[in-house]
């Protein structure tokens, strides 16, 4: 138990005493020093693309970090180093938005004589505009994130003819947005900081854009695009620099990213020189090699996700509170840690809410000696469990993706749920399909191993997406309360710490802490470890900074 | 002849057919797949994903959409991506072609030379040590996954003797098209080829020397030897040519299954963005309407392959015309 604490104390130790050296060193820089960085060829590797290249639609961890260059919203998350990231600034509008009608009306005043990268000017009208294209593209947040805009309803019933009558007003005399909403909601300006609710011109396709480049405001632009091949940014013509902490001037001219190869190639490139960095992991069995071989080229940095199992509470066995108590109690975290690559790279969890997570309460009841922090499993208590469940001797798949993670996560289940008395298989099956596949109830899925990373930091964002009642689905392909957990009265909870948040920020906060923690008393699935993140990075990159939010900030990145 | 044609043409289009309805009811038979979820994004809205579904045309029934996907794909030829909206697939698909041809046709080059070569030689020693050597070496090729191989080559390349005198000249891994930098061109498609004709060439030179030797036991051989002709005009006029016709089809089969996708290996382990990655990549996001265009591909390239290999039988072997 020591030894978990005090590793999780050191580490925590190193990343804030790095972070510290860092920001010193950003703010001892003579400003002048900086000018010999810019320009140059950044030059990036992916195993495949991604989809479209439309910023409302995208929704893919691995294009997200690029719009956040190429556009821009009324509010941004800080484009800096560290925790602070997580913070909302103004973007394309003046200011901080002037809160009326108890947090339902949000005026923004918007920044002028900012011009897309096609030249044109940016107006109200185009802020107008992509909020109704949100609706009209059927944006795959434009029912979760944005349905609370007045008219949003009528926009998701018939979305050809979206107007938001009533939800956006523009002034064109004035130069304000304002922002109607049904009810108060206290994460809006996150969702208005994240790629699709991006700002692009009122004249653009309203449909997905797909390979066409949408122009923006941004510090780059998309050049080309060939999903097969590569996609090229270069530095947007018409940009100026009007806030730094929302969207600085980039470093080098021209970001050239290019698809195809294997992670092992994509390795030896970055090692060679050809390359500066790839967009999947480093494989496990050339981790250890790297940080021997080129330790000043690897770059941790936590993460706010998490790893865990979903059980299906409306099925045998997991409908059984005891039984889903009893693997909670069982799994060894650290067992998983190792597998997951060491305690360098991930740290044992036991609540829904990471770490770095607002809200996070370090709470730990399934664990050998319960308290703050995850220390051993109790395999005494888990047996006594199971055996009250009466669920003892039952059939249990475990699904898995066919990452060899992920396997390995499902084999280490099923061998504590053999040790459980189960009768416990592992299916596995491609990393593509399992996502949807886990949250069909149609398939009778018992438990997965799946991952969540935040789309913006609001406890909501895992507790109430993850299991609330209105994502839950049954019959779909998309219901990703994959547990299929719908408590009326946490539920209720939620709903009311939404509202809280509005008003109260740090009550909020507190209560969303207490719904972790009772949530998990319900145990509707086994958190295993939050995962930390590793790049592999050339020799002549400099200046990696990294947020939790959009990972590395590759524009603030220099060549040389 | 015409009716020759008409007919494989005709036979053509139905295997063709059976394909692409196997590959459509495959896809819609694979727990999770719908499309329209897909399309919509992670945690989408019940009412998005049913605006994607009717905007795309997935609510209607499976012989509509059946319909309609050939006729975008043949007809109109502006069928795109489930997974890459926007996407066109005709071109993607031969954007995509030029690639694997290099690889293949290259790669095709060296592996009958080779194999062709090895089995004449194995043949014409055999049973004394350069037919053992080289029996060995094939054995050896045959029986190393080409991806290991791949791997393997670019360890050495890219990685360990990377910036010595011998692979500096290796450029990055990547396809560089003949028509922009036929250097590069050459330079980038060497390894691959080599490791894709390894294979070949253990497969075909065994195939050959079993062959040559099983001639020599044919009675138009002992005429032949009994004409007095020299043992090397035996070899090469009488015995290989007869022996190479089980060569030529099964060259026939390999070289339009590889065109068609089947080099998926040598692809990915060389960062070559051809036809199998595409297809691989298709299958692994589950992209039907790239899936349905890579599949149709490949089985035409088949068909085809097939066809010229027929052809060319008959001019190598005066008794098939017969027939």
């Amino acid at each position: 138990m020591c030894e978990t604490r005090s590793l999780m104390t050191r580490l925590r130790g190193h990343i804030l005493c790095g972070a510290a050296a860092l920001a010193l060193g950003t703010a001892f820089q003579p400003a002048f020093a900086d000018d010999g960085h810019y320009g140059g060829t950044l030059k990036l590797l992916g195993v495949s693309s991604e989809g479209t290249l439309d910023p409302q639609i995208n929704y893919t961890a691995r294009y997200w970090p690029l719009f956040i260059w190429t556009h821009d919203g009324l509010m941004a998350f800080k484009k800096v180093n560290g925790p602070e990231s997580a913070e909302v600034v103004p973007d394309l509008a003046e200011d901080m938005p002037v809160l009326s009608n108890d947090g339902k009306t949000y005026t923004f005043k918007l920044r002028q004589g900012i011009k897309f990268s096609n030249g044109k000017d940016l107006t109200v009208d185009d802020v107008v505009a992509s909020f109704q294209r949100i609706f009209k593209i059927s944006s795959p947040t434009s029912g979760s994130f944005y349905n609370g805009i007045v008219g949003a309803d009528k926009c998701l019933a018939e979305a050809a003819t979206c107007t938001l009558e009533g939800g956006i007003v523009a002034d064109a005399a004035t130069n304000t947005i304002t922002i109607n909403l049904v009810a108060p909601d206290a994460e809006f300006l996150y969702k208005l900081a994240v790629p699709h609710a991006s700002i692009v011109p009122a004249d653009t396709v309203m449909k997905d854009a797909g390979n066409e480049p949408i122009p923006g405001t941004g510090s780059y632009m998309f050049e080309s695009y060939d999903p097969n091949a590569s996609l090229i940014m270069v530095r947007n013509p018409h940009f100026q620099e009007w806030s730094k902490e929302a969207q600085p001037k980039g470093y080098v001219d021209r970001i050239e990213y290019t698809f195809g190869g294997t992670e092992e190639a994509a390795v030896n490139a970055i090692l060679n020189g050809q390359a500066d960095w790839m967009y999947e992991p480093v494989p496990t069995d050339r981790l250890a090699e790297l940080s021997v071989s080129n330790p000043d080229q690897l770059r941790v940095s936590p993460l706010v996700a998490w790893w865990y199992a979903p059980m299906n509470v409306n099925i045998a066995p997991f409908n059984s509170l005891e039984a889903r108590q009893a693997l909670n109690y069982a799994v060894d975290r650290d067992a998983l840690v190792s597998i997951f690559g060491g305690p360098a790279l991930a740290t044992p969890v036991c609540t829904i809410l990471p770490p770095d997570m607002p809200g996070h309460v370090d709470r730990c009841d399934y664990t050998a000696d319960p308290g703050e922090l995850w220390s051993a499993p109790d395999m005494d208590k888990a047996l006594a469990l199971v055996e009250a469940s009466g669920t003892k001797g039952q059939k249990v798949t475990v699904v898995t993706d066919d990452s060899v993670t992920s396997r390995g996560v499902g084999t280490y289940l099923q061998t504590v749920l053999s040790d459980l008395g189960y009768d416990a298989t592992v299916q596995s099956i491609s990393g593509d399909i399992q996502f949807t596949y886990i949250q069909n109830t149609n398939n009778n899925v018992q438990i997965s191993v799946t991952q969540w990373y935040q789309d913006y930091p609001a406890p909501s964002n895992f507790l109430n997406v993850l299991f609330g009642c209105d994502s839950f689905t049954p019959g779909s392909d998309s219901s990703v309360n994959m547990s299929g957990i719908c408590d009326k009265g946490l539920d209720d909870r939620m709903k009311a710490a939404m509202v809280l948040g509005s008003t109260d920020p740090e009550a909020a906060l507190k209560e969303w802490g207490d719904i972790d923690y009772d949530m998990m008393k319900l145990a509707p699935a086994v958190p295993m470890f939050t995962p930390k993140d590793v790049d592999l990075i050339s020799t002549r990159v400099g200046n990696y900074e990294f947020t939790s939010q959009f990972h590395w900030l590759v524009g603030t990145a220099w060549v040389q | 002849m015409l009716a020759a044609i008409l007919s494989r043409l005709l036979r053509m289009v139905v295997v063709m057919f059976g394909i692409s309805v196997i590959t459509f009811l495959i896809f819609f038979a694979t727990p999770s797949s719908d499309p329209a979820a897909r399309i919509a994004g992670k945690n989408a809205a019940q009412e998005t994903i049913e605006a994607v579904r009717k905007d795309f045309g997935l609510d209607r029934p499976l012989y509509v959409q059946y319909g309609l996907m050939m006729q975008r794909l043949f007809i109109s030829q502006d069928l795109t991506s489930f997974a890459n909206r926007g996407q066109k697939i005709i071109p993607t698909v031969m954007a995509a072609a030029p690639a694997t041809l290099s690889l293949v046709s290259g790669a095709a080059v060296l592996w009958m030379l080779g194999g062709i070569l090895t089995g004449i030689t194995a043949a014409a020693f055999r049973g004394r040590w350069p037919d053992k050597i080289l029996m060995g070496l094939s054995m050896m090729a045959v029986a190393m996954p080409v991806f290991w191989v791949g791997e393997m080559v670019n360890l050495v390349t890219q990685n360990r003797l990377h910036d010595t005198w011998a692979f500096s000249w290796v450029p990055a891994l990547g396809y560089t098209p003949f028509s922009q930098d036929p250097g590069l061109w050459f330079r980038s498609m060497v390894f691959p080829w080599l490791t894709l004709a390894f294979l070949y060439i253990g497969l075909y030179g065994r195939m050959l020397r079993t062959g040559i030797i099983e001639t020599y036991q044919e009675d138009f051989i002992r005429t032949a030897r009994a004409k007095g002709l020299t043992g090397r005009k035996v070899l090469l006029k009488h015995a290989t040519r007869s022996a190479i016709i089980p060569i030529v089809i099964m060259f026939g089969m390999d070289f339009g299954v590889l065109v068609g996708g089947a080099a998926v290996l040598t692809e990915v382990v060389f960062g070559i963005n051809g036809v199998g990655r595409l297809t691989y990549q298709a299958l692994k996001v589950l992209d039907l309407p790239m899936i349905m265009a890579t599949v149709l591909y490949a089985s035409f390239f088949v068909v085809i392959a097939n066809a010229v290999v027929d052809l060319l039988c008959l001019l190598i072997d005066p008794r098939m015309r017969r027939a």
